[in-house]
């Protein structure tokens, strides 16, 4: 049926494409060179698309999007409200930690430069996870800087042009990414160390807004779809809020200045990656010490930072949702959701952050 | 200029780049429950449909190519699955005297379907794993039925790219001699 020129002609195309696939994969220079050449080309052009069909895209989320966005509204509302005291608490702890984290000299997500970007493009395909930003190397963004938002990881820089890049998202099958699962510890001790230290944190904001926080998170049950990380670690932030000092500088030194380290949430490490945008993102590979104790649903998973990490200890990736157990010696499965919400990104930051040494 | 426009080199690098700023800004957003139309991939179908199975395979790797620039995927990976489907579907239609609109759609329907298989397929063959997943089926059923609508409009316009006269066009296909 075939004739030989035709057949030569399709194996050629094909050998051609695996030719390609092989030089891409191994990271070939000229490869990177002419795809950044085609997207210098590709950009105005894009730019100018945009442009026109954008009022047309902004249409059609408003029709078929419109009964979303307004239960979301209403969901929203409801969550500043329970965050507001959590948020006030939280504040003078991050500043307590950073003033201990800079005593000790380790780095933390304050240290670090970062520019904020714009989703202005998303992903033509059906298969990879991935959204464009209207940043690039001539903002100082590099191959592989994490992007977060104010919820948490968003993602990673994986091509960089002059003025725009492409962003792996954190639920990419080929992300993946070191991690540490926090255990939180039982929100008993939290009722305890409110009503003690109501006599050092005489007139700060604090002690008028941590019993209602407190409240609110140990009556509520922690359910494996609760939608409200923050909530969550409310526990934790109000546990170490009054043990660290809450008060104003010039109080002298008190015992409270004594971090205890029983109350602070059990870490251990593992791997993150992504499954794709319809399956959860797995945490794998958690050892377990006897500290760490039994991994629970609702755990927090941050980034582990360390010298080949592409991203800084500490970034909020999500909270643990479902444990699958498996047998042997490979541990525990952890299905993780987000904290950040992937599907609706408007504005996000790039952490103008580098490994010390390249992974 | 005008014997420059015409060749089918030009022309195809027109639509293809038209395509693609089609498929990155609007077809990006205007998503079917998070799944996206492939215009370059009706594209492919639909050159392979005009201009048959070797120039279908052309224009389908062509397409491909393009596409797979910006793209974070490896290079080669569209271009291959695309440019298979253009042949295939030069080879399909080449096996029918007539080609109604009815059998451009259904040509267009079943090598979408074939190509969102492929690809995750051809992927995972490469070392990118994760995208075989059952989600596939969903991806292409929507994208086989959209094209089924987009490639009798594209079957036009790729004649265009391909230069193909009306006298050509409405002789019976080379295959039918072979």
């Amino acid at each position: 049926m075939f004739s030989m020129s035709r057949r030569r002609a399709v194996v050629l195309l094909a050998l051609s494409s695996i030719l390609l696939i092989t030089l891409d994969l191994q990271g070939n220079a000229v490869v990177d060179g002419v795809r950044r050449a085609f997207g210098t080309v590709f950009q105005p052009l894009q730019d100018a698309g945009r442009v026109i069909t954008r009022p047309i895209g902004n249409a059609w989320r408003g029709i078929t999007q419109y009964d979303d966005l307004e239960a979301e509204n209403e969901r929203l509302q409801d969550r500043i409200d329970q965050q507001e005291g959590a948020f006030i608490a939280a504040l003078a702890t991050a500043r307590d930690a950073q003033e201990l984290l800079a005593l000790n000299g380790i780095d933390d997500l304050t240290g670090i430069s970062s520019i904020t970007a714009q989703v202005v493009g998303e992903n033509p395909t059906n298969f990879s996870q991935t959204v464009e930003i209207n940043q690039g190397s001539s903002d100082g963004l590099r191959v592989g800087m994490p992007v977060v938002n104010a919820a948490g990881l968003v993602g990673k820089v994986t091509e960089v042009f002059a003025n725009r890049s492409i962003v792996m998202l954190a639920t990419d099958v080929s992300y993946a990414i070191p991690i540490q699962v926090l255990n939180l510890p039982e929100p008993e001790p939290v009722v305890t160390t409110t009503t003690t230290t109501v006599p050092t944190t005489t007139t700060t904001t604090t002690t008028t807004t941590t019993p209602t926080s407190t409240s609110t998170t140990t009556t509520t049950p922690l359910s494996p779809l609760s939608p409200s990380p923050l909530t969550s670690i409310a526990p934790v932030v109000t546990s170490i809020a009054p043990v660290l000092t809450v008060a104003p500088p010039t109080t002298q030194p008190t015992p409270s200045s004594v971090v205890d380290i029983n109350a602070l949430p059990a870490a251990e490490t593992g791997a993150f990656r992504g499954r794709g945008s319809d399956r959860a993102p797995i945490v794998e590979f958690v050892d377990q010490s006897s500290r760490f104790g039994e991994i629970k649903v609702g755990a927090v998973v941050i980034t582990a930072g360390g010298s080949k990490s592409l991203a800084p200890r500490g970034i909020v990736i999500g909270r643990v949702v479902k444990i699958v157990e498996r047998s042997g010696t490979s541990g525990a499965v952890l299905e993780v959701r987000l904290t950040a919400r992937l599907s609706t990104l408007n504005f996000v930051r790039v952490l103008l952050y580098q490994p010390a040494v390249s992974p | 200029m005008i014997e420059f426009i015409n060749r089918p080199v030009v022309r195809l690098t027109l639509i293809g780049l038209i395509a693609l700023v089609v498929q990155t800004t609007l077809l990006a957003d205007l998503q079917f429950d998070g799944i996206a139309l492939q215009i370059m991939l009706a594209m492919s179908i639909g050159a392979g449909i005009s201009g048959g199975s070797e120039r279908g395979a052309l224009a389908g790797f062509m397409f491909g190519l393009m596409f797979d620039l910006v793209l974070s995927s490896p290079l080669g990976l569209t271009a291959l699955v695309y440019g298979l489907v253009g042949f295939l579907a030069g080879y399909a239609n080449s096996l029918a005297v007539a080609n109604p609109w009815w059998l451009n759609a259904l040509i267009g329907a079943g090598g979408s379907a074939a190509a969102t298989f492929a690809y995750p397929v051809v992927a995972t063959w490469v070392g990118v794993d994760g995208w075989l997943t059952t989600r596939v089926i969903e991806v292409a059923i929507v994208v086989a039925l959209a094209n089924a609508l987009i490639v009798p409009l594209a079957a036009p316009v790729m004649r265009w790219g391909l230069v193909i006269k009306r006298r050509a066009r409405l002789a019976p296909p080379p295959e039918i001699f072979a």
